[in-house]
């Protein structure tokens, strides 16, 4: 349409300028982004004002006079292009979109449409081309290394596993730390819910903010800070992601719809496995070779062939002791995943429609096709204008989500655990046949009827049998959307209302089996090979079904009203004024099978198989909010812009009578380039802007805090558990949490300053910005010594400090008239956050980890650190090994070992273009965070990490020690030594595998080639791309980290973060799409 | 649409908004919590402050009780135990037991205690102060120094404890105690029923819970202020002492299970805990018949294992019997009680007062009919076990004390292990225990308490500071 439009304009223009000429040049202009012909763009020879414009196939004929040596072609949203014209007749030019899009508009808080220049706040937008470029099925993890002053974890990188995302790090010390997803205007839920009971056996259900299909994003704003998205209220205080949807387009011929198709083919490996050592094989004590064990303490390799597992019929199975090298590697096979997309739009004279359809299938890298995640969704967007006053729009997005998945973290269901505990020269990635009575669990029986396993391990569960019979089933079906009439009477008025929705049921399913079986061994009682003892390695499991359901009802009303009025054409002002109500309901339902005596019936999932009362927990809560904003914005001849807002909220779970709270925010713009636009500095700078904004933003609290409660009593040992009724007596307890009746809202105060630069023609921009955010009198359940009675208490107390500075530079330093063009971009964040204050005497607030290692947040240090026992130093850094053992000594309480927040996050990136080709790489690096892996601590345990056997496995004294020398002075310890295996095994402490979360990776690239549309002609297609992707591709991570993706997660998108409780491994994926429209 | 009728809808709009606002407050009275409950009756506090005092000192105390008493040690193959081998702590290890005794069991006794003055709750009151006492006396037994005078204040405002003196503490256990004693009336028709876990609500053993409990408290003191404990006990000759165990009994419905056969049936039905040699070689050394009714033959007969020899160890120790509740592959194990005080200890108790010359009696008896009850308990048939050690009763009053606290510690085995472990820090007795081979502390040298919970060093500022497991408590002087 805007072709078409300058067309006419262009030709207007143009008309009737006849000069002497020449001779004729001609040539074909077209643009960069997709090799189409651009129509109506003129071509002028520089310096003079003799020009034309080019036709509907984009050609151009031009008169030149003979000394004319240059043309400049321009189009609007393009960087004017300028050829040498020699002698040659014919000059074909391709037209680059114009980078910093100058005439850019943004979309920002309630979906207000503004001028980019006119903010006074950081708000980068990107578009579908961006976020899709990767192919990640997370739109989240589309964003990551994307924009900077965004901290994205990207977890297992995994079809529907999580991913949170941080906005200039986080400011609450026990509530949610994520950005506000927004869905055109209306903010959808982003919950979290770790499937699987608890962060140490996780089943990543992922984050329903993952939901929305990246294909149908038109674009989406980054709103940073506070002052950004002060409008959206209580929930704005981490940001917003401002997500706008695609709508239809009214395309050239006006009558024909636009269908496009887009399919991807995604291949998934494991991105990072733990180094391993290939020296010593099963078994303990570097003599003893168990041929049982799941440990790798046994004596070194020699590859003589030897008998290992169990007798049956009298016969061992026999292979070479020597390093099963791959047995890890292998034991995984590549995923795949089908991703489809149909969407068809169109518009007619006054209505707009945009419909698709998306299918994401994927089975996972678990061998088999246990591991499956499968979504389908549909999307309706339309607008009508109904008449010259009315307009309306409506949106309705569906998905359904069916996933098995798999648990990870530590008992017999995680399959990644049981995995890595397997000795090295275990073929374990050859034991999946489970008809093979050597490789059978379960299904094989003894002469008395018993069932067997003919299995090695006794320790372990093979992962197999984990896979075939440990179902984590979802079952996810959600309806969002909104629903707008507008009415604009005037010119400058305009009444908009808005009701959005977003509906859930998260329904998930959990089958263990309940086996009890023995081991196959035939071994006679009495022979001293024996190593099957029928009672000692009898492996039982009462096995559970459990049946969770979740349910959201949110319903967002928003009413605006905006006036404008142009004081004069340089005066312009305008006035919103708009009333907001919000209703959140959400039900819980946890229903399992008696955790303590599990299943009557093996095999039977149902609640009524229960051995045992059945144990439940049930949640209704709501929580309702009215709010009244207003939002001003001035701005003085394009170049002073002035935007304030302010908002009072009435919040449901604050204390009645005072549950009001107002906050202001304000923010200014100057585009000081106004001033020199004709000068000679507009061709060096020619454009740059200084913006400044303050906000405050309020929040309530979460529902039912203001008093103390009584519940059943329910207590646990750590893992078991007494639950009333006893012996059908009733009983009950007071709540550990202490209500407060004087609850007030919490404030968060934001400050931030930038500017954004043009240079060249804006051939390089910088954009930059320092912030500074404090977040006070939090709403935070503050842990209290247990001796008072209770565990926590609900107080107004915290503060959190985020300061930092975001810089993104982009530049294009090739470009030529030929059409090769290569763009670079860069990010770099550093953010630094501190709990300044929890409250008086308490040091911490934990907020993930286990008994043995928090993850906290701590009084004066970074929110999220670890803190866990160490190895005890003496002031130089030496270990103090113990005088009797050799071994280190422990630090006599937990120590504070650095944060999960990165000391600073950089990304670099280039898209080269030429032609139809177009290849992108983006490198992203997040530096200084540290995280916890248990995959470290379970290979230690296990004999089988490569730093076990480095240095081999003779006791010798431990490197760089000291020793009391029995007078408490400390001497380098020379002789005393230490077993490996006991220090690996059993005394290493957790802040030893407290390890830098460094790393840069390689997070996409991608080579796309659009198909000439001539070759195209006879085709049903308007339009072919075809391309090879990938994300995460390589990983490189810090020298002290051979174990894990820092990346992966155990705690899902909440807080806990850093916390590798041998989480699902991440992935490697890349494949080929392709892309038709008709 | 002209001006007018603008300005017209504008206020019309302004009134909806205000109208709005005005109807909020209806609309906002959402924050009634109909998942909670408001308030819960003595009789429903009651029985869950007992299986929480039960749950830790059945769970937590029995396990590290029973391997510093050596009666148990860690299986080969599985880890769970090994760091209490080691003597290697952690602070946050004794989180769930501090909280679980302050935070469920305490301040719920407290609400109850609150209600004392109310004719229809004094029993439950008078229950609740025994077991406040008894709480008490487990937690500065296991830490020493304890908050004692600000303990379960929070909901008061104070919200950090200072710390008060173990001496304080067993002061006020003695005057807790008395307190309680004078409320009892077992004739009071407000006695509660089957909600006292304990005794159901016979109040006559409450008497007795309250004298053995005194008993066993002044005992605690007889190294480090004897006048104290003489004249404690002296005032308590003819005093009724308890002869059945003051226990809660568990049943096989999960959740209602002992909780140290809940725990390790949870972490996946290992038998962890193994019977320790240095039990096993005296009981074999003294023929005592109740070997066989405290651990299961393994391969035909009682197999032990060195104490914390879990990683050179593998041929299968034996496991302790059902009425342990320390094997997690037999279900019986779910039935075994958890034993607040035993009837053999009782005896033992008086035993000693009257070995220290400070009640009357006959101190042979008492122990005599402390190794019958011990016997009795576990329907092991003693043959001339009894007679034997009578007849070796021995004649000083050093020795008495040693004889009575050395088969204390064997009618404890594997079903008191923190009151062992206790009675051994007081009196040194047994004298046979060893350095395990896994130890980190110098040959010779044992725990001595538990460290204080990290959540105490991170939360109050009013928490005195970390000790070593080494730093002996106060009444331990020898």
């Amino acid at each position: 349409m805007r072709k078409s439009l300058f067309f006419l304009l262009s030709t207007l223009l143009l008309v009737g300028q006849v000069v002497a000429q020449n001779r004729s040049v001609t040539g074909t202009v077209t643009s960069s982004e997709d090799g189409s012909a651009i129509i109506g763009a003129t071509v002028v020879v520089k310096g003079t004002s003799n020009g034309t414009v080019t036709n509907m196939k984009g050609e151009y004929t031009i008169q030149v006079p003979e000394n004319a040596t240059v043309l400049v072609v321009r189009f609007v949203g393009m960087k004017d292009q300028e050829i040498k014209i020699g002698t040659g007749v014919k000059h074909n030019v391709v037209l680059f979109p114009d980078v910093t899009k100058l005439t850019e508009t943004v979309i920002t808080a309630n979906a207000i449409r503004r001028d980019k220049s006119s903010l006074g706040y950081s708000a980068p937008t990107l578009k579908n081309d961006e976020l899709t470029k990767g192919q990640s099925s997370s739109a989240l993890n589309a964003l990551a290394g994307k924009v900077a002053g965004v901290n994205i974890s990207t977890s297992a990188n995994a079809p529907g596993s999580s991913s949170r995302i941080v906005l200039r790090g986080g400011s609450s010390i026990g509530g949610n730390n994520q950005a506000l997803m927004v869905v055109d205007g209306v903010p959808i839920d982003n919950s979290s819910i770790i499937g699987g009971g608890d962060s140490r056996s996780t089943v990543d259900f992922g984050n329903r903010g993952n939901d929305i299909n990246p294909e149908d994003i038109e674009s989406i704003t980054v709103l940073k800070g506070p002052a950004a998205a002060a409008l959206y209220g209580s929930r704005a205080s981490n940001g917003a992601l401002v997500i706008t949807t695609k709508s239809g387009k009214k395309v050239s011929d006006n009558k024909k719809n636009e269908v496009t198709f887009t399919s991807a083919v995604t291949f998934s490996n494991v991105a990072k496995l733990p180094e391993l050592q290939n020296d010593y094989g099963q078994g303990y004590d570097g003599v003893t070779n168990d041929p049982r064990e799941n440990w790798s303490w046994g004596p070194k390799f020699d590859g003589k062939v030897q008998p290992w597992g169990q007798s049956i019929n009298g016969v061992r199975r026999e292979k070479p002791y020597s390093a099963a090298k791959d047995n890890i590697k292998n034991f995984f096979e590549t995923g795949k995943a089908i991703n489809n997309n149909l969407s068809l739009s169109g518009a007619g004279e006054k209505t707009t429609y945009y419909l698709s359809l998306n299918s994401l299938n994927s089975n996972g890298v678990m061998p088999g096709d246990y591991d499956k995640y499968n979504k389908y969704g549909i999307r309706f967007n339309g607008t009508a204008q109904l008449s010259n006053k009315f307009y309306t729009s409506v949106a309705v997005n569906y998905n359904k989500i069916n996933s098995n998945l798999i648990q990870g973290g530590q008992g017999p269901g995680s399959v990644f655990n049981n995995v890595l505990q397997t000795a090295r020269d275990i073929p374990i990635d050859k034991l999946g046949n489970m008809n093979d009575p050597y490789n059978s669990y379960g299904n094989t029986v003894d002469a008395n009827g018993n069932p067997t396993y003919g299995f090695y391990g006794v320790y372990t569960t093979s992962p197999y049998y984990i896979l075939k019979n440990f179902h984590n089933m979802n079952d996810v079906d959600r309806v969002s959307g909104n629903f707008t009439l507008g009415y604009k009477p005037l010119e400058w008025l305009d009444v908009l209302e808005r009701l959005g929705a977003d509906v859930y049921s998260d329904r998930r399913r959990y089958m263990y089996p309940k086996f009890d079986i023995l081991p196959a061994d035939d071994v006679p009682a009495n022979d001293p090979k024996k190593w099957y003892d029928q009672v000692d390695n009898r492996v039982i499991q009462l096995g559970k079904y459990e049946e969770d359901q979740y349910n959201l009802s949110e319903i967002t009303h928003d009413l605006m009203i905006t006036a404008k009025k142009d004081f004069t054409p340089d005066f312009k002002t305008s006035l919103m004024v708009g009333n907001n109500i919000r209703q959140r309901v959400f039900n819980t339902l946890e229903t399992q099978t008696n955790d303590a005596n599990g299943l009557v019936i093996p095999g039977w999932y149902n609640l009524d198989n229960s051995n045992g009362p059945v144990k439940t927990f049930n949640e209704h809560t709501i929580r309702r909010l009215v709010a009244l904003y207003a939002d001003l914005n001035i701005s003085y001849k394009n170049m002073l812009y002035l935007g304030a807002t302010a908002r009072n909220d009435w919040s449901s779970t604050l204390p009645q009578g005072n549950n009001s709270f107002f906050y202001p925010s304000v923010n200014g713009a100057f585009v000081f380039t106004e001033l020199t636009k004709n000068t000679g500095l507009s061709h060096i700078l020619n454009y740059g802007k200084v913006r400044a904004s303050w906000a405050q933003v309020g929040n309530d609290a979460n529902p039912y805090l203001l008093r103390t409660y009584f519940g059943k009593t329910d207590l646990s040992s750590g893992f078991g558990s007494l639950t009333f009724p006893f012996n059908s007596i009733p009983g009950f307890t007071y709540g550990n949490l202490i209500g407060n009746a004087a609850l007030k809202p919490e404030i968060t105060t934001a400050f931030e300053i930038g500017t954004e630069l043009s240079f060249l023609d804006n051939r390089l921009s910088v954009d930059f910005s320092y912030y500074r955010n404090k977040s006070k009198d939090q709403i935070l359940n503050v842990p209290i010594p247990p001796s008072s009675g209770f565990t926590a208490k609900v107080l107004n107390t915290g503060v959190v400090e985020n300061k930092g500075i975001e810089l993104s530079l982009r530049g294009m330093p090739i470009r030529t008239a030929s059409g090769f063009s290569l763009e670079l971009f860069g990010t770099y964040t550093r953010n630094k956050n501190t709990v300044l204050e929890i409250t008086s005497g308490v040091d911490q607030v934990v907020v993930g980890g286990f008994g043995g290692m928090s993850i906290v947040a701590a009084k004066g240090r970074p929110y999220g650190t670890f803190y866990a026992q160490d190895l005890l130093r003496d002031a130089a850094g030496h270990v103090i090994v113990n005088a009797n053992t050799g071994l280190p000594s422990l630090t006599p309480t937990a120590v504070y070992l650095g944060s999960y927040n990165p000391k600073y996050q950089a990304s670099w990136g280039t898209t080269a273009s030429y032609k139809g080709f177009s290849f992108n790489l983006l490198f992203d690096t997040k530096q200084g965070n540290q995280f916890y892996s248990r995959t470290k601590d379970i290979t230690d345990f296990n004999g089988t990490a490569f730093e076990t056997a480095e240095g081999g496995r003779t006791d010798v004294p431990f490197a760089n020690s000291v020793v009391d020398d029995g007078t408490g002075k400390l001497v380098p310890n020379t002789n005393l030594t230490y077993s490996k295996q006991v220090y690996f095994s059993a005394h290493i402490p957790a802040g030893q595998h407290v390890i830098d979360a460094s790393y840069i990776r390689l997070r996409e690239a991608s080579l796309s080639y659009r198909l000439p549309r001539q070759l195209l002609n006879r085709t049903p297609f308007g339009d072919l791309t075809v391309g090879l992707f990938g994300n995460n591709l390589a990983l490189w991570t810090a020298k002290t980290n051979k174990f894990a993706d820092p990346e992966v997660n155990s705690g899902g998108a909440g807080n806990e973060q850093g916390f590798d409780f041998t989480a699902q491994p991440s992935l490697r994926n890349y494949g080929f799409n392709v892309r038709v429209t008709f | 649409m002209t001006k007018q009728s603008i300005i017209k809808s504008a206020v019309g709009i302004l009134t909806v908004l205000s109208l709005t606002i005005t109807g909020c407050k209806d609309f906002l009275d959402v924050n009634n919590n109909p998942n909670k409950a408001a308030s819960a009756e003595p009789k429903l506090l009651l029985p869950s402050a007992q299986t929480a005092i039960a749950l830790v000192l059945g769970n937590d105390f029995q396990i590290y009780g029973g391997i510093w008493s050596q009666y148990w040690t860690q299986n080969f193959g599985n880890s769970q135990y090994k760091s209490i081998e080691q003597y290697v702590l952690q602070g946050s290890s004794f989180d769930r037991p501090w909280q679980t005794l302050y935070a469920d069991a305490m301040e719920d006794l407290q609400l109850i205690i609150n209600q004392k003055g109310v004719a229809k709750y004094r029993q439950y009151a008078a229950i609740s102060m025994l077991l406040k006492a008894y709480d008490l006396q487990l937690l500065t037994d296991a830490f020493g120094d304890i908050p004692l005078k600000d303990a379960v204040g929070g909901e008061s405002g104070n919200l950090s404890p200072k710390y008060d003196s173990q001496k304080e503490v067993y002061d006020s256990i003695f005057s807790i105690i008395d307190q309680a004693k004078a409320m009892i009336d077992p004739a009071s028709e407000f006695v509660p029923g089957s909600e006292d876990l304990m005794f159901a609500g016979d109040m006559d053993q409450w008497t007795k819970f309250a004298n053995t409990l005194k008993l066993r408290a002044y005992l605690r003191l007889s190294e480090v202020d004897a006048a104290k404990a003489q004249a404690g006990i002296t005032a308590l000759q003819d005093a009724d002492f308890l002869t059945d165990d003051a226990k809660i009994t568990y049943i096989s419905t999960g959740g209602n299970q002992n909780p140290l056969y809940a725990e390790l049936v949870a972490l996946g039905q290992y038998r962890q805990l193994r019977a320790s040699r240095t039990l096993v070689s005296q009981m074999t050394a003294l023929n005592d018949p109740r070997i066989t009714a405290y651990f299961q033959l393994s391969g035909g007969v009682i197999k032990s294992m060195p104490q914390g020899s879990y990683d050179t160890n593998p041929n299968g120790a034996s496991t302790p019997v059902p009425a342990m509740g320390a094997d997690p592959l037999t279900p019986t194990s779910a039935l075994a009680p958890v034993k607040f005080m035993s009837s053999y200890e009782s005896y033992f108790l008086q035993a000693e007062a009257v070995a220290r010359g400070w009640m009357t009696g006959d101190a042979t008896t008492l122990y005599q009919k402390g190794i019958t009850a011990s016997f009795t308990a576990y329907n092991a048939v003693p043959g001339t076990y009894i007679t034997t050690q009578v007849a070796a009763f021995p004649a000083t009053k050093a020795a008495q004390i040693g004889a009575i606290i050395t088969q204390k510690y064997f009618a404890m085995a594997c079903n008191q292990g923190f009151e062992a472990w206790t009675e051994w820090r007081r009196t040194g007795y047994p004298t046979f225990f060893v350095t395990p081979v896994v130890s980190s502390l110098p040959a010779g040298t044992f725990p001595a308490r538990f460290l204080y919970p990290n959540t105490e060093l991170t939360r109050n500022p009013n928490f005195p500071g970390a000790k070593l497991i080494t730093d002996k408590v106060w009444w331990d002087v020898n």
